[in-house]
């Protein structure tokens, strides 16, 4: 059995302890740091214009798909994503990676190797492609606090402390817009902001399977949405969407 | 190895074409280049004559116009939905766009790029033949030949199997014995000979013990091998039989086992339960039975018409020739022929149906059945343009007799009409619900009130007039005194040449249906009853047509010319400046003529109202392309009829 958190909603206070920091004990001290996450860090000295608009942005929208709900314990099985520049998501910038994982979970993966044919990657492979993929784009996931943290658990051995990049969630935005930026999402329906009513409240088709490039498509196609309406209500440049 | 998400989009593009013609291959190139685009509501895409970009679209969700300004109008040519592929300039031509794109609602296109597609266009016949078609949305100048629609939609077709037989109608005619006669090897001639006596046929299968057939006998090899041998009745059939047999299974193709038959000088063809001579004996199919099965060809049914007296065996070949017509229609077969020969069909049963009223009604009538008369079809009949058996529309002149004596003709005429009309009704034709037939004694005159009825239409033309014109302008002559009907098209344009105002009559009523142009969406649909939702093919697209071709052969004084499409090609060769469009009209009704009488024969109605959601993206983009001479014709007739300043 392998966990897309879309279907679940009982993790959402895992994303909040992640985001506090709460694991950071778990974290052993020192770890050499490759050479590619000097890299990758080292692009990060500039920052990007807050006047910059929106359609000179570059996206990257992705999803996880994981052994579990516990980045303690569980791994990324699948990485999807997709890139979205000037409202147009170029389909050859699609990624679809398997990972290889540890023994310990290999009945998870079981399923997978059935469906999937595409051979699993090396981690250290993945890390690599992974950050050069993204570069300093922004981030965009739905509910992607969980994905940040399943994927820095994954680049924790090769000496990354903490992804970089700016972090945009279609689920926030999506309340930002539809409700206004005091929105408490305990006050809303039950799933109201989840993908999949997203999706279907936007016009958008839904696959019946779900899989982490899927859903990352589909996301994407969210975003393209959002960001239209963004822009009708004012909200037209990188500064006022990272607020 | 493709992603999810290339999968994706491969997916919802192979729904279409023209990718529905790629390979999985090339899709996948395809698919793996696309980009997806966001337009809102109300944004562009592109502008008029703005450079072609490097892609064409397909709209993946939503709705885009494309529109084209002139002066300060904005016009919408064509509504696009899912599906729809547009903005192919870029792809044909580097053209500037001769038309805005404008989404109606937030929408999702695919951009395709155009160097993705530019091997393919070269190396695919279909694809290049959608786009040479003009089946892509806003094709505009494109779109004009529209042989290469109706050449795409051959292309498109599945090849049938059998297109090269085509006087063959398909299996389901074929009848073959599967009660064969066997015998055991080893078996005397004597005795199989008995055996074939017994039973009445002229050939033996001999089997083995598992009914495998090991060889045949038939009565020529009685003759040449037994009898010219002078060989003892005593010889095992063995040594006599053809060995070994060639075999088939009995759900063969037609032309399979056909061409079996010919290539190998088969008079006898057998069956086996898997086809090979390894498996038991299930049937026999002999030449003769091939040639019943071929009686489906016209030459053999006319012929059958013409030998027969019989009522019921004229409706069983009525009924044949309706096999006949559902074959032609798959296999592409030119309107023209098929409409000829349907009409041929027709023609003989009315004229047959005629002989048979007269012959049993003369003897009765002596000096009645004298008088001279022609039988003639009117409307699509008049037109040899009705391939299913829809409305009767006729009725009969018969010459001038002196007063005292019109009673008893037209009473007499009227006996023979009722019977003609009977006759046709039993062999599956409908009945004019108008009746507009020759057993109403309105359409059953003497010359002379047909000229005076013809007259008073041409010089007070009112509505109802114009209707009846409509009908009664297609008349042909069927049967009898041709003459009769000559004389009456003389008077009609006699009476025409000074009455200009008629024209204009007709003019107008030829422009009561503007055609739905370029609202594939909003295709105009009845509104109400049984035919809800569904789009009337014969009032929206082909009346207006028949009612142009009429009106610009009337204005040009043309006699003997009926039929829709070659009246247009007749005008294409009287109007040189309308050339191209004349003949465009020509094979848009052909078009309109085969979907009708495909949708008839699937539904087993007239094909009247078509679904339009029934139709395959392809035929609907072909019947937008059919519309497109529609509104062109009718807008030269609103000037060269000034129908502008012609108030009703």
């Amino acid at each position: 059995m392998s966990y897309k958190k879309s279907f679940e909603s009982g993790f959402s206070w895992i994303i909040s302890a992640v985001d506090m920091g709460l694991f950071d004990f778990l974290r052993p001290k020192q770890i050499p740091k490759a050479a590619f996450i000097a890299d990758y860090e080292a692009l990060f000295e500039k920052k990007i214009a807050a006047v910059r608009p929106i359609s000179q942005l570059t996206f990257i929208i992705l999803d996880t798909e994981t052994t579990g709900l516990d980045p303690k314990k569980d791994y990324i099985i699948s990485f999807g994503a997709i890139k979205l520049q000037q409202f147009t998501i170029p389909i050859s910038s699609s990624k679809e990676w398997y990972l290889k994982v540890p023994i310990a979970n290999a009945e998870a993966i079981q399923v997978h190797e059935i469906i999937h044919t595409l051979s699993p990657m090396r981690l250290e492979d993945f890390a690599q492609q992974f950050l050069k993929y993204v570069g300093t784009d922004i981030l965009v996931g739905h509910h992607v606090g969980f994905d940040l943290a399943m994927l820095e658990k994954a680049l924790r051995p090769f000496g990354l402390k903490k992804l970089l990049n700016p972090v945009l969630d279609t689920q926030y935005l999506a309340m930002r817009l539809e409700k206004g930026p005091h929105f408490d999402s305990s006050m809303g329906k039950p799933g109201e902001f989840a993908l999949d009513s997203l999706c279907k409240r936007y016009g958008i088709e839904l696959d019946d399977r779900h899989t982490a490039a899927g859903d990352a498509f589909l996301t994407a196609q969210l975003l393209m949405k959002l960001l239209k309406l963004a822009e009708k209500k004012g909200i037209n440049d990188y500064g006022t969407l990272m607020r | 190895m493709a992603n999810v998400i290339v999968n994706r989009v491969k997916e919802f593009l192979k729904r279409f074409p023209p990718f529905s013609f790629l390979n999985d291959d090339a899709l996948t190139l395809v698919a793996e280049q696309v980009e997806v685009r966001f337009i809102a509501k109300d944004e562009f895409l592109f502008l008029q004559g703005d450079p072609a970009q490097k892609f064409f679209f397909v709209l993946k969700e939503g709705t885009v116009h494309l529109t084209e300004k002139e002066k300060e109008e904005v016009q919408v040519m064509e509504v696009c939905d899912e599906g729809d592929v547009f903005g192919v300039l870029a792809l044909l031509g580097r053209r500037p766009y001769i038309l805005n794109a404008q989404a109606k609602e937030d929408s999702l296109i695919y951009a395709i790029p155009v160097a993705a597609f530019e091997k393919i266009l070269q190396e695919n016949s279909r694809v290049a033949l959608y786009f040479a078609a003009g089946f892509a949305s806003g094709q505009v100048v494109v779109r004009t030949d529209l042989s290469q629609s109706q050449k795409a939609r051959t292309t498109f077709k599945e090849v049938s199997k059998d297109a090269g037989l085509l006087i063959f109608t398909g299996q389901s005619d074929l009848n073959y014995s599967s009660q064969v006669l066997t015998c055991a090897q080893g078996t005397s001639i004597q005795e199989a000979v008995v055996a074939m006596a017994e039973k009445g046929v002229g050939s033996i299968v001999i089997t083995n013990l598992k009914q495998h057939p090991i060889g045949i006998l038939t009565d020529k090899d009685l003759r040449n091998r037994l009898i010219a041998k002078n060989k003892n009745y005593d010889t095992p059939i063995d040594e006599l039989m053809t060995s070994p047999v060639i075999t088939k299974k009995k759900d063969a193709a037609f032309s399979d086992l056909y061409l079996t038959m010919i290539k190998n000088r088969l008079h006898h063809l057998i069956f086996t339960e898997d086809g090979s001579p390894d498996s038991p004996v299930t049937g026999i199919l002999s030449d003769h039975d091939i040639l019943l099965s071929q009686g489906n060809s016209p030459a053999v049914l006319i012929n059958a018409l013409l030998n027969t007296w019989d009522l019921s065996e004229m409706a069983k070949i009525r009924e044949r020739a309706e096999h006949l017509l559902r074959y032609y229609l798959e296999n592409e077969v030119s309107m023209d022929f098929v409409a000829n020969i349907i009409s041929e069909i027709n023609d003989t049963i009315i004229r047959r149906a005629v002989q048979m009223a007269c012959k049993k009604h003369e003897a009765a009538h002596p000096e009645a059945s004298k008088v001279k008369f022609c039988f003639m079809s009117l409307g699509s009949e008049g037109r040899e343009e009705q391939l299913l058996r829809t409305d009767l529309d006729n009725a009969i002149v018969f010459e001038d007799v002196p007063k005292e004596k019109l009673e008893s003709t037209q009473a007499y005429m009227l006996l023979i009409a009722s019977d003609v009309i009977e006759t046709l009704l039993a062999c599956g034709f409908e009945a004019c619900p108008a009746e507009i037939m020759a057993n109403n004694p309105k359409w059953c005159q003497p010359l002379s009130s047909w000229k005076e009825l013809f007259s008073d239409w041409i010089h007070s033309p009112n509505q109802e007039a114009l209707m009846n014109a409509t009908i009664f302008f297609d008349f042909r002559p069927i049967i009898g005194h041709k003459v009769l009907a000559e004389e009456l098209s003389e008077h009609i344009y006699n009476e025409i040449a000074g009455k200009s105002i008629f024209l204009n009559f007709l003019a107008k009523n030829a422009l009561l249906n503007p055609p739905p142009l370029g609202f594939f969406r909003n295709f105009i649909v009845e509104k109400s009853g049984e035919q809800k939702d569904k789009f009337d093919i014969k009032l929206r697209a082909m009346m207006p047509l028949a009612d142009i071709a009429r009106l610009l052969i009337l204005s040009h004084r043309l006699i003997g010319i009926n039929n829709t499409f070659k009246r247009f090609e007749k005008l294409a060769d009287i109007e040189p400046n309308y050339r191209e469009l004349m003949l465009e009209a020509g094979k848009a009704y052909e078009i309109l003529m085969r979907m009708r009488a495909t949708e008839g024969l699937q539904e087993g109605n007239s094909g009247r109202y078509i679904q339009p959601e029934k139709l395959g993206k392809l035929q609907r983009q072909l019947l937008k392309n059919a519309f497109a001479p529609i509104d062109e014709l009718q807008k030269i007739i609103r000037v060269r009829f000034q129908l502008d300043y012609f108030g009703s």
